[in-house]
């Protein structure tokens, strides 16, 4: 894993992001400060509309900022166009949606393999395979999106964002969508591969519980961070 | 490296969406697509070949150059030294004399390989039944037509002189392949061998004789030939081809041909409306996986990289099944078709397999191409707020692009750029405007709703909340439902114009040389014997000398100053009234009176020879100048197998002159044998059989006719793949809808008159649009490249939106029948 000065792997400062509506011009978030070091686990933390999806989209560079800077694996995602933006989170960054955002027309197994895939690397079948096992859905590999519960798409979302062994994961509400005891396995099963890949997490949930779970926690509240710890 | 991996991943992607069904309909669209081109393209090719074979046999070549002179052997051997076959002949007109008869014929020496088409057919007797021959007569004999057995009191075994050799008379020549066009102004025929020619020292340094050389061959042989042959043609020398040789076969064979690539174009444009909207519905049901990508880390490039090359294969796939299907199903029209096809039709080539590859791939570029870049565009942060799509692309790119298909596509029929362009800038203007038509009749049905029940209500509101959608749905159907309207009314005209050129009581023989004191007695024959006649027109010989007083050779252009009608005597005829087969185009018949004399001339004729109205032309007849003023300009249709005349005169200004009679009449094979009476009855009268001509043109015409039935149905299947096709771009959206009212709790019921009124209104708004377009282009069509003549296409008003309102309402009623049979959780578990 490669190193970073004072081992941040992604940090922000001044960041704001203005959009223009029909009332008027809207601040979604005001001059946010962060930094993740490596190997942490941060849980963003707000209520509905407070903003913590999209600071979770500009710190994984999804999206550009209106004002500030963004570092992430060392690189300035502010100076960088979208493109640049994705060679940085090619093989870097991993993801967890709270909608799993799998392909319907590919199945267990194929959406797995896609990253590797589009990276070029040989043996995707056999890596995506153990993967799937490690998320305990050996017998679903040719099952498409729709023939699986929610709990099993989510883990199937997991096994895709762990096969390339990011640095970085982002998971966007990882529970949002799934009933309480589900939710729990499927946190469960996160984290206990994040610990396996040492990868640094950066979580964002309404969930105290949940959040709970990792080091340190930023609270987002209207735009702006309102509380650290 | 990258590229070849990036390969791999669009192959395998490829084979994963063509399992999911995400490909079916853009495939089905470019398989219809190519599939209607390719048809169309074999069946007109084969049948062009077939027909050109044909008309070949009429003229007893593909490719006929005549001269007043030998041509260069030079020439003769580069026809060679590309593959055609060929022969020469050599007509003089001279006087054939048996004992002291004396008649005035026109003598063609034919060379070994003559016809290198069709074939000569003779009898071994006066009227007894003839057959086909490929043989030649041979040194030392003649065959001779029935007229000049008439006129010799000759039977066969006689001897006839021609200058100062001897012949034999050995058969009656009743069919001589290139002799249909221009009959009446030939002597009777005399065929003798080419190498007698010398032998009766009729040619003489300054003797007027044609020289004729026939060529057959393959089509790129006779090209190649062609292309050689022209720039080296003087103003003396005529090249005649199959579409010059015979006018009913030269224009139906034009207008099939336009009838066939319209159909083609529109098959394609079609199609290619339904390619655009397969990979629009493609595009946007990958946008979630496009977005997922760039979170990967892919770049811009990189989706390109992926997509492209799946189109690219998907194309080419669909093009070579396309192909396939193309030819089956001329294969099995051909099959179909055997009753009426010619023996020995030509394969089929492979140029339409290249044309159909050629259209597949262009119709994808100009239709797929925009959706396809729209997949680049895609917000990576669409995987955390999917209502995030990327911008539509630009107007101007997606019919940009789309034009410029079209316009390629176009320009290989047309081969005229400027013409392309503009029929394409007039078409866009014409959609511009149809789709502010549109607007204005949803905004009108938006009135229309509150006076209905909720369920239409729900189905009306649908369509003016997503207007630009509708607007779209509204123009590709009533595309649709406009080129199955056009192609249809075109086939029924074109079929029917058809009929009426060749009814069939149409005049198989003519009969001149009627005296004038024996035209009571021969009507008196026609009648009693129940045989249709034309009119009987008086015929006295003139030559044109003066146009203007100026001398015609020097009145014309340098190339016009041989033309046929200054180099020989013209029929002058006389008449009261308009004759049927003839239309005015300028000046006045003979109403008026008038103080000198006049004439009505023939159009074409006025057009080569630069004939104005009111100029004064000078005729030498019998000697004797006559001047008169060219009163009025006529059209003829020639090929009306009735007598027509270059040049008309009122009553009262050539009867001075010795006059025969000519007319034309129909008789049936049964009444053949009156023949033998009508000409020992009037010995003077001279009888030609047109029957073996017009039954081969008959042939011809049946085949065109049956491939203008037969390309309707591409055009058919095309118009069936865009309502497919728009239907299905837009069942996503109404699925998710339909399964959310349910759970609100809309019945069945309520869910299906919904839809159905959604679409019958679409459908009814689509086909009153369809007519507004069918309406101007048929009238521009029909004017402007069918030489039709036009009326107001009432009956598409009606037609066109009731079929749209049905069709399309129960084809939505049908497609969005998912929505009311499965749950509504599994619906929207599965969108």
């Amino acid at each position: 894993m490669p190193e970073y000065p004072n081992g941040i792997i992604v940090s922000a400062a001044r960041l704001s992001k203005r959009v223009d509506t029909a009332e008027g011009a809207l601040d979604i978030l005001s001059g946010v400060n962060l930094e993740i070091k490596t190997g942490e686990r941060v849980a963003i933390i707000g209520v509905s509309g407070s903003g913590k999806s999209t600071l979770l989209g500009l710190l994984a560079g999804l999206d550009s900022a209106t004002q500030g800077e963004v570092t992430l694996a060392g690189e300035r995602l502010d100076k960088l166009d979208e493109d640049g933006r994705a060679r940085v989170r090619a093989g870097q960054v991993g993801f967890v949606f709270q909608s799993f955002q799998l392909l319907p027309g590919l199945t267990a197994l194929e959406n797995v393999m896609l990253p590797l895939e589009l990276a070029g690397i040989t043996g995707a079948e056999r890596e995506a395979r153990e993967r799937l096992a490690r998320v305990g859905l050996s017998e679903r590999l040719s099952h498409y999106p729709r023939q699986l519960s929610g709990g099993e798409q989510q883990r199937v979302a997991i096994a895709r964002a762990f096969v390339m062994k990011p640095a970085i994961l982002f998971a966007d509400e990882p529970t949002g969508n799934l009933d309480s005891t589900t939710g729990a396995r499927v946190i469960d099963l996160l984290f206990d591969l994040n610990q396996e890949h040492r990868t640094t997490l950066v979580l964002v949930t309404h969930d105290e519980n949940l959040a709970s779970r990792c080091e340190r926690h930023i609270y987002l509240d209207a735009g702006r961070i309102v509380d650290r710890r | 490296m990258r590229g070849l991996k990036n390969f791999r991943l669009a192959l395998r992607l490829l084979a994963r969406d063509w399992r999911a069904g995400e490909l079916r309909l853009l495939a089905a669209a470019m398989v219809i697509a190519v599939g209607a081109v390719t048809a169309i393209g074999f069946f007109s090719d084969r049948l062009n070949r077939a027909m050109t074979y044909q008309s070949a046999d009429l003229l007893g070549a593909d490719l006929r150059l005549t001269s007043p002179e030998p041509v260069p052997p030079s020439w003769r051997k580069e026809a060679a030294g590309q593959g055609l076959r060929q022969a020469e002949t050599l007509e003089f007109a001279s006087v054939v004399v048996q004992a002291e008869k004396l008649q005035l014929s026109s003598v063609m020496a034919v060379g070994p390989g003559y016809p290198p088409r069709g074939a000569l057919r003779a009898a071994p007797a006066l009227y007894a039944p003839d057959t086909k021959t490929s043989d030649i007569p041979t040194p030392g004999t003649a065959w001779v037509e029935p007229r000049v057995l008439q006129a010799l009191s000759l039977t066969i075994g006689g001897r006839i002189e021609i200058g100062s050799a001897a012949f034999s008379v050995t058969r009656v020549l009743t069919y001589e392949p290139g002799r249909a066009g221009s009959f009446f102004t030939f002597a009777p025929r005399v065929l003798i061998s080419l190498a007698d020619v010398a032998a009766t020292g009729v040619i003489q340094p300054g003797s007027r004789v044609n020289y004729s050389y026939l060529f057959a061959g393959t089509d790129a042989d006779l090209a190649r030939y062609k292309t050689w042959l022209t720039p080296r043609l003087g103003p003396n020398h005529r090249l005649l081809d199959v579409r010059d040789g015979n006018s009913s076969i030269g224009r139906a064979l034009e207008r099939a041909e336009r009838y066939l690539g319209l159909t083609s174009l529109l098959a394609v444009i079609l199609a290619g409306v339904a390619i655009a909207m397969g990979a629009r519905r493609y595009s946007s049901r990958h946008f979630d996986m496009s977005a997922m990508l760039r979170c990967f880390g892919a770049t811009q490039r990189d989706i390109v990289a992926l997509f492209a090359p799946q189109f690219l294969l998907l194309g080419l796939a669909a093009s070579a099944l396309g192909c396939a299907l193309g030819w089956i199903a001329q294969e099995a029209i051909f099959y179909l078709l055997q009753d009426l096809r010619p023996a020995g039709l030509p394969p089929a080539g492979v140029a339409p397999v290249a044309f159909g590859f050629f259209t597949g791939l262009i119709a994808l570029a100009g239709f797929a191409l925009p959706p396809l870049l729209r997949l680049k565009h895609v917000p990576p942060l669409r995987v955390l707020r999917r209502e995030l799509t990327p911008l539509p692309p630009s107007a101007w790119i997606v019919y940009g692009a789309a034009a410029a298909a079209v316009l390629v596509l176009m320009w290989r029929y047309t081969g005229s750029l400027l013409l392309t362009a503009g029929v394409l800038a007039g078409s866009l203007a014409a959609a511009g405007a149809l789709a502010a038509l549109a607007g204005a009749l949803l905004t009108l049905s938006r009135h229309m709703h509150r006076h209905v029940r909720v369920a239409w209500r729900f189905g009306l509101t649908n369509l003016w909340r997503h207007t630009r959608t509708s607007i779209g749905q509204i123009l590709a159907f009533g595309l649709a439902l406009m080129a199955m309207a056009v192609i249809a009314l075109l086939r029924t005209d074109l079929l029917s114009t058809w009929q009426t050129q060749l009814p069939p009581d149409t005049p198989n023989h003519f009969a001149f040389n009627i005296l004038p004191q024996d035209v009571a007695a021969t009507q008196r024959f026609f009648a009693t014997n129940r045989i249709q006649t034309s009119a009987l027109y008086p015929m006295v010989r003139g030559r044109l000398t003066e146009i203007n007083g100026k001398p015609v050779t020097q009145a014309v252009t340098k190339e016009e100053s041989n033309n046929e009608a200054l180099q020989r005597e013209l029929n002058l005829s006389w008449t009261g009234s308009v004759p049927p087969d003839n239309r005015l185009v300028r000046g006045t018949w003979w109403e008026t009176p008038s103080r000198g004399k006049r004439v009505s001339v023939e159009e074409k004729l006025t057009k080569k020879l630069g004939i104005e109205l009111d100029d004064e032309l000078t005729f030498s007849i019998a000697g004797e100048a006559i001047r008169a003023r060219v009163a009025s300009i006529r059209s003829v249709q020639w090929d009306s197998f009735h007598p027509n005349f270059y040049m008309i005169f009122p009553p009262g200004t050539l009867e001075d002159f010795p006059a025969t009679y000519l007319t034309s009449f129909h008789l049936t094979p049964d009444q053949k044998s009156l023949l033998t009476s009508l000409v020992r009855g009037f010995p003077a009268v001279t009888v030609l059989e047109m029957d073996q001509v017009l039954a081969q043109v008959r042939v011809i015409l049946g085949q065109v006719t049956a491939a203008v039935e037969l390309v309707l149905l591409f055009v058919l299947a095309a118009g069936f793949a865009v309502l497919f096709a728009a239907l299905a771009a837009s069942l996503d959206e109404r699925f998710h809808e339909g399964a959310l009212l349910r759970v609100l709790g809309a019945s069945r019921r309520q869910l299906r008159a919904a839809h159905f009124a959604e679409f019958a209104v679409l459908g009814v708004l689509a086909g009153f649009l369809a007519a507004i377009g069918t309406e101007l282009i048929a009238y521009l069509l029909y004017t402007r490249a069918f030489e039709l003549e036009y009326s107001f296409k009432w009956p598409v008003w009606l037609a066109a939106p009731l079929t749209g309102g049905v069709l399309i309402g129960l084809a939505g009623y049908f497609g969005t029948r998912r929505v009311v049979i499965q749950s509504p959780l599994t619906m929207l578990r599965e969108l």
